[in-house]
Formats: C-alpha cells, sequence, structure tokens
C-alpha cells in the first residue's frame, strides 16, 4: 500500500510535469525543431524572443488587461457582495444566481454574444473590449468568494460602524475591506491568473494590439520554432518565480 | 458611488490602447507572410508610419470583418486574387493606377488581368504566387512515383500522406487528379469528388494547417504532403534539406495573391506607397522570403535581389514550365463554395 | 425610516452596477447571439429570421451532428478519467505524504497551470509526437519498433485535456479531504472497518459535493475548448467550438456559428441540471 502509493505520485508527477520539462528543455534546443534530439544548447532563442518588438508588446498588453479587468470585477463583486450581504432585497436570489451565471457559461459563448453586440453597436475590437469580456468572466468569480467571505458578524460589525456615524464609503473602505482582505486578495489573483491566460474572447475581440496568448497562437500558425518554447519557458519561470516569492513572504505567515 | 464612476474611468483610461510613436498608422488585413517585421520595416522608417497588422483566415472571414468595421478603419488588404472579384463586387476596393505599378516586370501569367481588373479598372495588383501540390521528404519515397497525383490514392502510400487544410486548393487538386480541370469545377462535378477524396482521406494519417503541416513532414510523421509546395518545405530547407517538391504530370494549384486598396482609406495616398514598395523589387523579394511562408515573387525583378540560394530553393529557373502546367484556384459561386466547404467538413468528420 | 429599509436601498445601489455591467455585457449579448442564431445565411448574405433553418441543418447534417457526438464523448471520457486520476493523487498527498512536505508535493501537482495556456497544448504536441520525447525514448529503449500514432488523433486530445483537468480536480479534491475531521476515520476504524471500506464508504461519500464541482467544471470547460482539439487533434475529427470557428473563420457565417453556440449551452446546461443536487457554485 505505501509502496503503491509513492509509485503512482512519482508517476502521476512525471505525467503532469514531463511536457512542462521537454518545453524547457528544447527552449535551448540548438537548431530550428524543438523534437529530439537535443543537438546542442543555446540561448539563442531566448534572444530572439526578448528582442521580437511584437511578443513584448504582447506582454505588456496582457498585463493591461489582466491588471485592469481583474480591479474592475474585483471592484464590481465586491460592491455586489457588500450589498447582496447587508440587506435581504427582493429578487436577491435571482440576483445571486445572474451575477453566477457567467461561470457556467463557455468563454466561446460569451466571446461570441460580445462579439455581435459590439459589431451592432459600433465597438471595434481592442483590448478594451476584450477587458470588458475579461471582466464579465471574472465577476462571477470575485463576487461568489467575497459574497461567502462576508458573514452574519460582518454585517453586525458594519451595522456598528454606520451607527457610529461612518459614511457609506468609509464602511466599505475602511471597515468591511480590510477585514475581507485576504478573500480581496484571493479573489484578484485567481482574476488575474484567468485573465492573463485566456485565449478565445482575447481572440475573437482584439484587432492590432493582443495579448500574450493570441500573439503565441500567431507564431504557432506561422511556424514551428523554438522560439515558441523559449516564451513559454519565459512565461512559466517568471510565474513560478512569483509563486514562490509569495509562498515565502506573504503566505508564509499565516500558515498554521 | 462617485468613487466608483471615477475608477471605473481611471481604469477605462488605463485601457484604452496607447497610441503608438509613429506619427501615422496604416491598418492592414493581411496574410501572415506580410506580417514579418523584416517586410515591413524599411517602409515604416521611409514613410514614418506604424503597420498595423490583422491577419485573417479566408476571404469570407476577411470580408466580414471589413463589413463589421467602420468606414476608414483599414487601408489595405491582401486577397486571394482569384477573389478580387467578390470584393470588387461588394464594392469596396479602390481604383488603382496603372502607371504606378510595376506591372511590366511581372512574370506575364500573373499580371493576372481578368482577375485583377473589371471594365479596365485596376482594383488590384498579384504580389506572390505558388504552388499547392505534392513536397514530400525524397529520402523517403520513390521520387520517380511523385511524377504522378495517382500515387497519393495507392496503397504503395497508405498512411505516409498528410493533406494541407484549405479546402478550395485541394478539391482543386482532387479534381486535377480525376482529369477534372479547376476552371470547370461547377456545382454537378463536385459531388464526383465525394468517393476519390473519401479514398485519399483512407490513405492519409493526418490534415493540418500550415504549421501542423511543416512539423508534420520535417519530423517524418508523415513522408508526403499534398497541398504542399515552396510555402511550406522552402523555410525548413536549412533543417532538413531533404524535402523537396514538384509539380506532377497531371497538374497542380496555383496560389496567387493580390494587394489592394480599400476604398474608403483616409490616406489613399499612403495605401498606395504601401503597394508600391510592396511590389518593388526589394519588397518582393523580403516578400518572396517572408519568416512566415516563402513564395515567388510576382515581380522578376525581384531576382536582383535574392541571393543563388534562396532563388534555387525557389525554383526560380524552373518557373516557365511550372506556371504550364500549373491551373488557378476553383473560383465557385457562392452555393459551390458551401458545398465545397461541406464536402471538406464532411471528410474531415469522418 | 426604518434600518432595514435604508439597507435595502444601500444595497440595491451597491449591487447595481455589477448587475448593469452583467446584463449589458453577458445577458445582452446572450439574447443577441440566440436572436442570431434564428438567421441564416443564403449565398453570401445574412437573411433575417426568426426561423429555424441552421437548426434544421444541425440535426440533419452528418458532419454538424457528429461534431456533437464527438464534443460530448470527448468532454466525459476526460472528465471520467481526470476524476479517476486525481482522486487517489489528492488522496496520497493528503494523508501519506509528510506534512511538512505536502505544500510542495501539492505545488508540483498544479505547477504546469503556470505555463500558458496554449503553450501547454504546444508542449503535449512536441511530447507526442513521433519524433516526440515519449516515442524516441521507448523506440531508445528498445521497447517500441516504430512509433505509434498519437498525435493528430483523438488520444492526444484527451492526454492533452486529461492533464490539465486532473491539475484542477486534485486541487479541488485534496481542499475538500483536508477538510474533514480526522475522526471519522478514527471512529470507522475503531468500529472495525478495514482502510479500504473507511475509504470506500466513508472518505468518498464525503469528498462527493468537491468531485462533482470539479467535474461539472471539468466538463464545462473541455466541451467549450477550442485550442485543445484544435492543436493536438488535428483536424482528425472536429469539435463543437472547431466547428464554430471554422464558421467563423472559413464561411463568415455568424448565424450558422450562434446556433452551434446555443446547442453548446443547452448540453452545459443538461449537465449543469444533471449535477445540481451536489452544486454549490457559490463555493467553488
Amino acid at each position: 500500500m505505501r509502496f503503491l502509493s509513492w509509485a503512482y505520485l512519482g508517476l502521476m508527477f512525471l505525467f503532469i510535469l514531463l511536457p512542462v520539462l521537454a518545453l524547457v528543455a528544447f527552449s535551448f534546443q540548438d537548431g530550428r525543431l524543438p523534437v529530439p534530439p537535443l543537438k546542442g544548447v543555446t540561448l539563442e532563442w531566448y534572444a530572439k524572443v526578448l528582442a521580437d518588438r511584437d511578443l513584448m508588446a504582447a506582454l505588456w498588453h496582457s498585463f493591461l488587461v489582466a491588471f485592469g479587468s481583474s480591479a474592475m470585477a474585483l471592484l464590481l463583486g465586491f460592491l455586489a457582495a457588500s450589498g447582496l450581504a447587508r440587506a435581504v432585497l427582493p429578487g436577491s436570489a435571482l440576483m445571486r444566481g445572474l451575477l453566477i451565471a457567467p461561470l457556467t457559461v463557455s468563454y466561446l459563448i460569451i466571446a461570441l454574444g460580445l462579439l455581435q453586440v459590439f459589431n451592432a453597436t459600433g465597438v471595434r475590437p481592442s483590448l478594451f473590449a476584450t477587458g470588458i469580456g475579461h471582466v464579465v468572466i471574472n465577476l462571477p468569480l470575485c463576487f461568489s468568494i467575497i459574497y461567502a467571505a462576508m458573514g452574519e458578524h460582518q454585517r453586525s460589525a458594519l451595522r456598528a460602524a454606520r451607527d457610529l456615524g461612518a459614511r457609506e464609503w468609509q464602511v466599505l473602505a475602511l471597515v468591511s475591506a480590510p477585514t475581507l482582505a485576504p478573500a480581496l486578495a484571493a479573489a484578484f489573483f485567481l482574476s488575474v491568473t484567468f485573465s492573463w491566460d485566456e485565449f478565445i474572447i482575447a481572440f475573437l475581440l482584439t484587432r492590432f494590439e493582443v495579448t500574450l496568448p493570441v500573439e503565441i497562437w500567431s507564431m504557432l500558425r506561422s511556424g514551428l520554432s523554438p522560439a515558441t518554447n523559449a516564451i513559454g519557458s519565459l512565461v512559466f519561470l517568471v510565474s513560478v518565480a512569483i509563486l514562490l516569492a509569495l509562498e515565502f513572504t506573504l503566505f508564509r505567515k499565516s500558515r498554521p | 458611488m462617485k468613487k466608483t464612476a471615477r475608477a471605473a474611468i481611471l481604469l477605462a483610461t488605463a485601457l484604452v490602447p496607447v497610441s503608438a510613436q509613429a506619427a501615422q498608422e496604416l491598418n492592414a488585413l493581411i496574410w501572415c507572410d506580410h506580417g514579418d517585421p523584416a517586410l515591413l520595416e524599411p517602409f515604416e522608417k521611409a514613410h514614418d508610419v506604424k503597420v498595423n497588422i490583422k491577419e485573417y483566415q479566408g476571404t469570407a472571414e476577411a470580408l466580414t470583418i471589413l463589413e463589421q468595421s467602420r468606414p476608414g478603419d483599414w487601408d489595405v488588404m491582401v486577397i486571394d486574387a482569384v477573389d478580387v472579384g467578390r470584393a470588387v463586387d461588394r464594392g469596396i476596393l479602390a481604383p488603382l493606377p496603372a502607371d504606378a505599378l510595376p506591372t511590366a516586370d511581372f512574370f506575364p501569367e500573373l499580371v493576372m488581368e481578368s482577375h485583377n481588373s473589371r471594365d479596365s479598372v485596376i482594383y488590384a495588383v498579384t504580389d506572390k504566387f505558388g504552388y499547392n501540390t505534392i513536397a514530400y521528404d525524397k529520402t523517403k519515397v520513390e521520387p520517380a512515383d511523385m511524377a504522378s497525383l495517382k500515387a497519393l490514392w495507392s496503397e504503395k502510400y497508405a498512411g505516409r500522406i498528410g493533406l494541407y487544410d484549405y479546402y478550395l486548393p485541394m478539391l482543386g487538386l482532387v479534381g486535377i487528379a480525376q482529369g477534372v480541370p479547376t476552371s470547370a469545377l461547377g456545382a454537378e462535378k463536385i459531388e464526383t469528388l465525394r468517393d476519390p477524396l473519401m479514398a485519399l482521406k483512407k490513405n492519409t494519417k493526418l490534415v493540418a494547417d500550415v504549421v501542423g503541416s511543416q512539423t508534420a513532414l520535417a519530423t517524418g510523421e508523415v513522408d508526403i504532403l499534398l497541398g504542399g509546395g515552396e510555402f511550406l518545405t522552402a523555410t525548413l530547407h536549412a533543417e532538413n534539406p531533404n524535402l523537396d517538391w514538384t509539380i506532377p504530370t497531371e497538374g497542380a494549384a496555383l496560389w496567387a495573391q493580390s494587394l489592394a486598396v480599400l476604398k474608403d482609406s483616409g490616406q489613399p495616398e499612403l495605401a498606395l506607397e504601401f503597394v508600391k514598395y510592396v511590389t518593388s523589387p526589394e519588397g518582393q523579394a523580403r516578400l518572396a522570403t517572408s519568416s512566415c511562408y516563402w513564395g515567388m515573387p510576382a515581380n522578376a525583378k525581384a531576382g536582383e535581389h535574392l541571393s543563388a540560394e534562396q532563388k534555387a530553393v525557389l525554383r526560380w529557373d524552373e518557373q516557365a514550365e511550372y506556371l504550364k502546367r500549373a491551373q488557378l484556384y476553383p473560383i465557385p459561386s457562392a452555393e459551390d463554395d458551401a458545398a465545397m466547404q461541406d464536402l471538406w467538413t464532411d471528410m474531415l468528420q469522418n | 425610516m426604518s434600518i432595514e429599509r435604508i439597507e435595502r436601498r444601500q444595497g440595491a445601489a451597491l449591487v447595481a452596477p455589477a448587475m448593469l455591467w452583467t446584463l449589458a455585457f453577458f445577458l445582452l449579448p446572450f439574447l443577441a447571439m440566440i436572436w442570431m442564431s434564428l438567421s441564416h445565411l443564403e449565398g453570401r448574405e445574412v437573411v433575417s429570421g426568426p426561423g429555424l433553418e441552421n437548426y434544421q441543418r444541425i440535426f440533419t447534417d452528418p458532419s454538424l451532428r457528429r461534431g456533437i457526438w464527438v464534443s460530448l464523448q470527448i468532454s466525459a471520457v476526460v472528465t471520467v478519467i481526470s476524476v479517476i486520476l486525481a482522486w487517489p493523487l489528492a488522496w496520497i498527498i493528503a494523508t501519506r505524504v509528510p506534512e511538512k512536505w505536502r505544500r510542495l508535493a501539492l505545488l508540483l501537482a498544479v505547477l504546469p497551470f503556470w505555463t500558458s495556456y496554449v503553450v501547454r497544448s504546444y508542449s503535449w504536441a512536441l511530447v507526442l509526437g513521433e519524433n516526440g520525447l515519449i516515442m524516441q525514448s521507448l523506440i531508445g529503449a528498445g521497447l517500441l519498433e516504430a512509433p505509434i500514432q498519437i498525435m493528430a488523433t483523438r488520444s492526444a486530445t484527451i492526454i492533452g485535456f486529461v492533464h490539465f483537468f486532473t491539475m484542477l480536480l486534485t486541487l479541488t479534491i485534496y481542499s475538500n479531504l483536508v477538510q474533514l475531521p480526522p475522526n471519522y476515520a478514527r471512529a470507522a476504524e475503531d468500529l472495525g472497518a478495514s482502510r479500504w471500506q473507511v475509504i470506500r464508504l466513508v472518505i468518498l461519500p464525503l469528498t462527493l459535493p468537491g468531485m462533482v464541482t470539479g467535474a461539472f467544471l471539468t466538463f464545462v470547460l473541455c466541451i467549450g475548448d477550442y485550442i485543445t482539439p484544435q492543436i493536438l487533434g488535428g483536424n482528425s475529427e472536429l469539435t463543437l467550438p472547431q466547428l464554430i470557428m471554422l464558421q467563423l473563420g472559413r464561411r463568415g457565417d455568424y448565424p450558422m456559428a450562434s446556433a452551434l453556440a446555443v446547442v453548446l449551452m443547452v448540453l452545459v446546461t443538461l449537465a449543469y441540471a444533471a449535477c445540481a443536487r451536489w452544486l454549490r457554485m457559490e463555493r467553488v
């Protein structure tokens, strides 16, 4: 049983990590094709990727869209959760349902619908349009995480603050938000991750300025190259570095 | 609530695309080969302009994009030469002045007046061409077999064939193999291609786009790629010199792309400058060897800017012979086009 | 005014922006898409509906019908395999791995999450190809004479999907497992249950909600995904999202694309109805 467990663990780790290892290994390929045999080791592809202006622009665009749309989703989600947590509103179950609904809908459907509405109203495809789409997919996430974190005690605390004469925005910004900080942070980082990685909405709703996944997709369509491995590995290594940094600073203290 | 509004406005401004550094912008709807920075940069520098590019996959998609855009959104577009007529029908292309185009230097077959003009008004100019034919690894097949399209239906190469995933030239090729010229591929002929197409599918291992095809051929997953040509093998030549292509005796499909200026362009002069640049010998040489895919330049003078090795990869000296045997893409009516797409989808799905 | 009424009014004001956003950018586009699906393309022109031409075609055209079937099959198989692979993994990490390595093990188990999504499929293409790592290693080790074709088949699509969703499910099941009070299992053992019985009769049922939520998410994300089948499946057969993108890219046929999207939506709703009793979406 014990042996079986470890064997299973090892096999699963191999399965899970294999593509990533292959990706990183062949980003150093000294040749045009990122498949075995490994002909030699070179950093040429990394240099090429870092000098590629379109790719670097896409990186920046992804960053803008991810942080912008996540901030918006967080704000809307936080306000909505505060509103729904504070009072029993008529139709509040329906509203909750509607706010969460986009979570159960494929991104492709959201993208297609937005594309048609934008076309009909003359909104041009752009990073802004993509950002709107990303708020749609991240709002339910932010809302449900924050809403779940708001308990009864929260409601009493808010009431107490208000009784003491705090204004509405003060209650939200100075009482509510700080006590919900962990949930807000979790919601934000999750949103950033989803937006950063999202393809189909960005693909259909951008035109000249595209996000990283779309740029990588067009790289893929225009030729097989270790450069694709290099940009993939770069993004991966930077993400893992950020993750480890967070692990050792922010989350270390909160560990039991 | 005011705070929300202010935050929203702040966000909105942060998300609005940062306008580029260059003084002007030129918006181009293109195939990926026109997006190569090596092609665009000289033009951008000379005219202090930023060329914005958007790639598309098929003419229908391009026309839909144009339809959904606002007037002035687009300045130039690349379009299959055989589809120029469709764009002219919609009245979206601007006439081009004949004296601005170096068509006198072109390979004569590629001036394509009947496609690029209507009522002696020029609407587009050919800028690149090549073949959808048989590409193969010459160490793994008998090159002599490749002289006939029939080889693809033979037992000998079963399971070693890949198909390029674009229905127009591919159905053209299947037709050519059946003795139906592409120009005769009308409604009643299309259904007759079904059986040979399905038989071909039985022999094939995969159907893939440009990259998938390149990969499959370069890594030896398939030995033959029907629909391939210089646009598939040229960029891989350095990696795998065994890749080769030929035009079989029955013929092959000739692809040609044209460049056009949109009628609603707000800067027709600049757009025309772009057309002039791309059709100039230097622009043509850069386009021919674009990082996305290679192809023959329409302007024969481009030869002066290409190395002997590049010309060898492009089969510069054999073009006269090739052009004789190749046939243009089929030009289906809307109904036939739908029928051809349905047939192709059926093939993929079965 | 009573406190309740003030709170109600303020509450409504706070919910309003999010509601407006959802109505304008989710519900309205969704309705527009349904409306669009009732138009159809004749020749190259859109004929405005309402009509059911597209739906008629979907249910009579064998290629389109097969697309629905292929999508359903792939999503179902992927969901089942992923759950079967993920549960033991989550369980081993939660109970077998020493406390101090647990976080690291979990991190390793979901590490590829942090590669870009497009790149993840692409790297499987490199690994699974005939000249890829797996085949070459197997041939090198003398276990295989000639490479087997996995790339450009349904198996490749399934492997790519299973890889991603096993990670996702490991996470959801793990978080469910660590929330279980350990004395449940101990109590069962004290009452004479064997270890297998404890897992089967106590732990497994208690993780059902997490499992079903994860499985539902897997199904939804899987059936709506375009990239994985497009990169790995090699056009050997077309899934619903591929057919939708084909309508947009090759034909510019928005009505048909919309109709297929509506069908996709119906499939997801059916899946939701099937597992609704275990689902608590607010808790995802």
